[in-house]
């Protein structure tokens, strides 16, 4: 008898341990989440992100931001600026801490309950202890412990996959905000040509030379310019305010930004389609968070399968009473196990929401793989299109303006030509270089969502017609 | 760009390569020689080594074509086929003409000559050859579908006829005509008198051209057949000054100048230093008693004028049409006036976004020759030519009578600048000026508008300045 109970407390005591090794296994840090995150992403963020938690990682932080502001910032300077500057990437990596931590905790079985009775019947004095825990709590922790890994992983995922549109958008609001401050300065520059056509006219009606008609065509270009000056300028603020926002620069630091004058040159060669499709094959993050989500609730269903129909708690008990009147004292101990009696609640609605969830899992993965793929291939598109685009601009449109600019001067020379017919000309070929600018800035917009896209955070890319505008102010004819 | 080479390529493949298989070889054997002549010089006067003598004609940047005699026939043989032509040094034009140049060369004949004119086509479309002015059988009038079929590519076809009147005449297509002609087919013809003629006098220097106009847009090389009226080059023989050769005679030779006008508008012929008469249209020699003193001559489109007079003033003489604009090379019709603008700031402007930007125009256009600024390719400039005192700023129908003591009779070489008697040019006053009393005119207009035009505009013109800012 003896024999057999210190066998069980030995089982019970195993079981315990058991319990506690497992529960600890599924617990996570910060860090873990952040090598995970720098794992899946370094190579697309080309930097490490860290959580700031001391006033002295803030200070190590603002140094580094202060020492890559002290130059003009290149797009991948803007991404290394973001990540360790911008408070919302701090806040996503917190909030991805918190949901893994949370995740962790599903995987813990709950606390076992000890209760303490003191019972006073006349001479009697009972006391009873009782350990009690779910039976089915315990019994289900692999499952459990399967479905919190699951959902830790899937935490990670999203986290990884939310600093991957964070860093897109960034490279994006830097594209914007450079081609827009190259393309404020042309429009100054057909502003000026605007202008020196005004003021000559305007010298031309006072001398005779002009009637009010000729001089109010090359005025209204003039007015016109400016508008366009006006718009271009906004444009210029409004792109380098997002940028300055998702980089989350403070005041002081916005003001000492400074981008470079123009966008990068176009690569040499565009990426290949089957370049791309080895780098795509490579575990897409939006494919993964699919499957993971899918074998969570597979594993979910199958817990809830048991957990569903009823609960079972197990007390461990062990009494004293002591009868005073006798001075007898007897130790009863045993176990009770209760149920909870599925009557009113077979559990049927959660095994089918859970059914369900696994379907809609399961769907949801199917749809990911096929729209991953056809994502990818617009995404494609889109990077070879603005890549073909912008280079026909450099190639060949830049260029024949430049011919034509460069005759037109001859013709000028020849006295073939009148000064507001150059004057024309120029702004002609400033609105091109304006177009030209717009579908370099299409194709590293492209290219950033690209990248996004292999990666597995599809973003969605569209192109905008470039056109370069012929000049309202025709030459007197 | 086409160079001259790759361009005969291609004409031959146009025309050349269809007549060589279209024309057999034994057809050709019986046809005279086909002379061509590519060089767009003064070529000396072909002086008659067969038929009847005469006293032959210079034709002005052209040439006279040689013929055979045969069997008492002269027997000419004209190639219509696509040519380059030397408009003036740097620019040359792809035409069509006749024996390699265009115009087509002169032909040169005596009244009572029975002529037989062999036409070989080597363009790639039909064509046919029209006499101005001859008498001659209906059938040999060359207008294509009234009088024959026109002459198919690679056909040769033959004129005969006997120059019956002898006077200035000239040839040209009458088939595909607009075309054509704005593609420079056109050649000058002479039928010299057969014996002494009361109304035609002997004379020492004969010079003949034809005017003619072409629209080919600055940096091309083919005309615009389509123009109608506003062409951008008026030439004497698909030449444009400064490419036009200069008359050269010998102090009081007679000379005779034919002109014939194949443009679409008339051209008011001027000869400075000298009075002439008209001696001679398209029809024929004029009665001495129409004949009256003149220094410009209308010559109406499609008519043919021969002046006459004696040189007898020595010197550098300017020979021109007095449209202005037609001593002027391709120009632009809608550059403003800028004279009198000031342009102080906004040079600067300009320049900053055109980097070669000058400001011409200001003053006037001969800003234009000052600055020799670099023109569109194959294109001769607005105005041009170094004369002996600076630039004659002039283009187009422009060339000069040199007449010279020295020079020798028959030479028709260019003596050079004239070398004027000391104190005979013109030159800077450098005494007192005085005020000279000026008439005060009274009275204002016959017939006052009713209604008042609004403020007067007062216009400020800038005087004349130095040319340092730009």
């Amino acid at each position: 008898m003896k024999l057999a109970r210190s066998s069980r407390r030995i089982k019970l005591a195993v079981s315990l341990i058991t319990v506690a090794v497992l529960a600890g296994c599924a617990s996570v840090s910060v860090e873990q989440n952040l090598k995970r995150v720098n794992e899946e992403a370094s190579e697309f963020t080309d930097g490490q992100l860290a959580l700031a938690r001391s006033a002295e990682d803030h200070a190590k932080r603002n140094e580094v931001a202060a020492k890559l502001l002290s130059a003009p910032v290149k797009q991948k300077e803007a991404v290394q600026l973001a990540l360790v500057n911008s408070y919302s990437l701090q806040a996503l990596l917190a909030q991805g801490w918190y949901e893994s931590a949370d995740a962790a905790q599903s995987g813990r079985i709950s606390n076992p309950i000890f209760s303490f009775e003191r019972m006073v019947a006349g001479d009697e004095l009972e006391l009873s202890r009782a350990l009690s825990f779910g039976l089915l709590d315990v019994l289900t922790i692999p499952a459990r412990q399967g479905i919190a890994e699951r959902r830790i992983e899937q935490s990670q995922l999203r986290l990884t996959s939310e600093v991957v549109d964070h860093v897109t958008r960034v490279r994006q609001a830097w594209v914007r905000a450079v081609a827009a401050q190259q393309s404020l300065a042309y429009a100054k520059q057909v502003l000026e040509s605007a202008e020196a056509s005004a003021e000559l006219a305007r010298r031309m009606q006072s001398v005779g030379n002009f009637n009010r008609i000729s001089r109010a065509r090359e005025q209204a270009f003039y007015a016109d310019a400016a508008t366009r000056l006006a718009t271009a300028s906004h444009q210029a603020t409004s792109t380098r305010e997002e940028l300055v926002r998702l980089l989350g620069l403070n005041e002081s630091q916005a003001q000492v930004l400074q981008l470079p004058e123009r966008l990068p040159d176009l690569p040499k060669q565009a990426l290949d389609p089957s370049a791309v499709g080895k780098i795509a094959t490579k575990s897409r993050i939006d494919i993964r968070l699919a499957q993971t989500s899918l074998e969570g609730a597979a594993k979910s269903q199958g817990l809830s399968n048991v957990t569903s129909f009823t609960d079972i708690e197990l007390t461990a008990r062990r009494n004293t009473k002591i009868d005073n009147a006798t001075g007898t004292r007897s130790d009863p101990r045993g176990y009770e196990i209760g149920i909870r009696l599925p009557i009113f609640d077979w559990g049927g609605m959660q095994r089918d929401a859970w059914n369900a969830r696994t379907i809609s899992a399961a769907n949801q993965l199917e749809a990911t793989i096929r729209s991953a793929g056809s994502s990818l291939r617009e995404s494609y598109s889109a990077y070879r299109t603005s890549y073909e685009i912008a280079r026909h601009y450099r190639e060949e449109v830049v260029p024949l303006r430049r011919v034509i600019s460069e005759e037109n001067q001859l013709r000028y020379n020849g006295m073939i030509i009148g000064v507001f017919e150059l004057l024309a000309d120029s702004r002609d070929q400033i609105n091109t270089v304006i177009a030209a600018i717009n579908s370099e800035q299409q194709f590293w917009l492209a290219d950033a969502a690209l990248q996004a896209s292999l990666i597995g955070r599809p973003t969605n890319t569209s192109l905008s017609v470039t056109t370069s505008a012929p000049s309202a102010g025709g030459a007197g004819h | 760009m086409t160079s001259r080479r790759e361009f005969f390529k291609y004409a031959g493949i146009a025309g050349g390569a269809v007549a060589a298989t279209a024309v057999s070889r034994v057809a050709m054997a019986a046809l005279p020689e086909p002379v061509i002549q590519t060089s767009p010089q003064t070529m000396a006067p072909l002086v008659p080594s067969s038929g009847r003598p005469y006293n032959p004609v210079v034709t002005l940047n052209g040439w006279t074509l040689p013929w055979r005699m045969n069997q008492g026939v002269k027997e000419f043989h004209l190639v219509a086929e696509p040519v380059v032509r030397e408009m003036a040094p740097g620019f040359k034009a792809h035409l069509w003409g006749y024996n390699g140049q265009s115009p087509g060369p002169t032909i040169e004949v005596v009244e009572g000559d029975r002529i037989r004119i062999f036409v070989t086509n080597k363009l790639p479309e039909h064509t046919s050859i029209h006499w101005h002015g001859q008498r001659l059988p209906n059938g040999m009038d060359g207008v294509a579908g009234l009088n024959q079929p026109a002459i198919a590519p690679g056909k040769t076809f033959v004129y005969e006829f006997v120059a019956r009147r002898p006077g200035t005449f000239m040839y040209h297509p009458h088939a595909d005509e607009m075309v054509q002609m704005a593609m420079g087919m056109m050649g000058f013809w002479v039928t010299h008198p057969k014996e002494k003629n009361p109304l035609i006098d002997e004379v020492q220097r004969d010079f003949c051209f034809l005017l003619n106009a072409y629209d080919i847009d600055p940096g091309s090389y083919t005309p615009k057949i389509m123009t109608m009226l506003d062409f951008n080059l008026w030439s004497w023989n698909s030449r444009i000054f400064p490419g036009i050769d200069t008359l050269n005679v010998r102090l009081n030779d007679k000379v005779r100048i034919r002109v014939g006008n194949l443009t679409m508008t008339n051209h008011p012929i001027h000869v400075h230093g000298h009075e002439f008469t008209i001696t001679g249209t398209d029809g024929g020699p004029t009665p001495k008693s129409t004949r009256w003193p003149e220094v410009t001559t209308d010559i109406a489109v499609g008519q043919m004028r021969q002046i006459e007079f004696v040189a007898d003033e020595e010197g550098d003489w300017a020979f021109h049409c007095h449209k202005s604009h037609h001593t002027m090379n391709a120009m632009g019709h809608a550059v403003p006036t800028l004279i009198g603008v000031d342009h102080t700031g906004i040079a600067k402007k300009i320049n900053k976004l055109i980097p070669d930007y000058m400001v011409m125009g200001e003053r006037g256009m001969a800003d234009m020759t000052e600055m020799e600024m670099p023109i569109p390719d194959n294109t001769a400039p607005m105005m041009t030519g170094e004369g002996p005192f600076g630039s004659v700023e002039m283009g187009g129908m422009f060339s000069v009578l040199k007449v010279r003591k020295d020079q020798k009779p028959g030479d028709y070489k260019d003596p050079g600048w004239y070398k004027h008697p000391k104190g005979t040019v013109a030159h800077e006053y450098s005494g007192p000026l005085t005020e000279p009393a000026r008439f005060k005119a009274e009275g204002g207009q016959s017939m006052p508008r009713i209604q008042k035009s609004a403020q007067p505009t007062e216009v400020q013109v800038r005087k004349p300045t130095s040319h340092k800012d730009h």
